[in-house]
C-alpha cells in the first residue's frame, strides 16, 4: 500500500512533493500501523480516505498553481481564497472577453447561414454513414476527447501565461 | 478582525496547535480526539491545509530538537492566535444568542 501511496504523491506538484512528501510517508507509515492493529475494516477504511484525499489534494493542489483558487479543496474556506484586490489581472479580463465575442460571432453567422438556405432543402441524413463500423467510432471517439482535453489544456495554459496563478503567491499581508 | 468564519477541520488544526507544537501524526490523532471522532483528517487534507496555513502565515514550521526522528513540527504563529481568538470571539457571541433564543423558545 505505502507504494501505492507514494505513486500517487507523484499527482503532486513538484514543489509541494518537496516540501511534503517525506514527511506525508513518515505519517502515513504511523496511521497505517496504528489502523493495521484495528482490524481489517478500519484499515479499509482508512485506505479509502488516503487515497480518495490524495486524489482531492493533487487537484485542489494543481488548481491552486494554476488559477489561483484551491476551490475544489475540501477544507477550503472563503477566507483562503478571499483577496481584496481586483483578483484577475487586466490580460485574463480580455482574453475571456474576445472568447465571449468569437462565441458571439459564432451563433450570429451560424444564423445567418441557416437564414439562407432555401426552406425546402431535404432533410439531412445520419451524420454516421452505415457501414461505419464500432472500431472507427471509438477513434473518432478518442480523438473528439483527445481534441476537448487539448482545448482545456490550452485554455488552461492561456490562464496561467495571464498570470493569474501569481496571485495564490501573494503575501498575506497584502489580503487583510 | 472580521474575517469569514473558519471551516471546522481549519479550526481544529489551530486549536491543536493552540495547545503545543505538533508534528503531523500528532496534529491527525488531536484533531480526531477534540472531534470526539467526527472529523478524521487524510494525510492529503492535512498537508493541503497545513500548506495553506503556512502560506498565509498562520503557523509556522520547525525541525524537532529530537534530531533522532528529525520530524517537521508545526506551531501557531502570533498571527494564527490572533485569527483563532477572534474565532472563537465570533463563536462565544453565536453560542450566547443562540443559548437566549433556545430558552426564550421554551419558555
Amino acid at each position: 500500500m505505502q507504494a501505492l501511496y507514494e505513486s500517487l504523491l507523484r499527482l503532486f506538484p513538484r514543489s509541494y512533493r518537496r516540501q511534503f512528501a517525506e514527511e506525508m510517508i513518515a505519517v502515513f507509515r504511523e496511521v497505517d500501523a496504528d489502523a493495521r492493529k484495528m482490524g481489517n475494516i478500519v484499515t479499509a477504511k482508512f485506505y479509502l480516505r488516503e487515497i480518495t484525499g490524495l486524489f482531492r489534494g493533487a487537484i485542489a493542489e494543481h488548481a491552486q498553481r494554476i488559477l489561483g483558487s484551491p476551490a475544489p479543496f475540501p477544507l477550503s474556506s472563503r477566507r483562503f481564497t478571499m483577496r481584496s484586490g481586483f483578483r484577475f489581472p487586466k490580460t485574463t479580463a480580455l482574453l475571456m472577453t474576445v472568447i465571449l465575442a468569437g462565441i458571439i460571432l459564432a451563433i450570429q453567422k451560424a444564423e445567418e447561414i441557416s437564414a439562407a438556405l432555401p426552406r425546402d432543402i431535404a432533410p439531412a441524413g445520419p451524420m454516421w454513414a452505415p457501414h461505419v463500423g464500432i472500431l472507427t467510432t471509438i477513434v473518432l471517439t478518442f480523438l473528439m476527447v483527445y481534441v476537448a482535453g487539448a482545448l482545456g489544456w490550452i485554455i488552461l495554459f492561456a490562464l496561467r501565461r495571464s498570470g493569474v496563478h501569481r496571485l495564490s503567491d501573494m503575501p498575506t499581508a497584502q489580503r487583510d | 478582525m472580521n474575517l469569514p468564519p473558519l471551516t471546522e477541520p481549519v479550526l481544529l488544526i489551530l486549536l491543536s496547535l493552540a495547545e503545543q507544537p505538533r508534528h503531523g501524526y500528532s496534529i491527525l490523532k488531536d484533531v480526531e480526539e477534540v472531534s470526539a471522532g467526527r472529523v478524521v483528517l487524510s494525510t492529503g487534507t492535512l498537508y493541503g491545509a497545513l500548506r495553506r496555513l503556512l502560506d498565509d502565515g498562520w503557523i509556522e514550521r520547525f525541525e524537532e530538537n529530537d534530531a533522532s526522528r528529525g520530524r517537521q513540527a508545526y506551531r501557531l504563529s502570533p498571527k494564527g492566535r490572533r485569527t483563532l481568538q477572534a474565532e472563537v470571539t465570533r463563536l462565544k457571541q453565536l453560542t450566547r444568542v443562540a443559548g437566549l433564543r433556545a430558552v426564550r423558545k421554551e419558555a
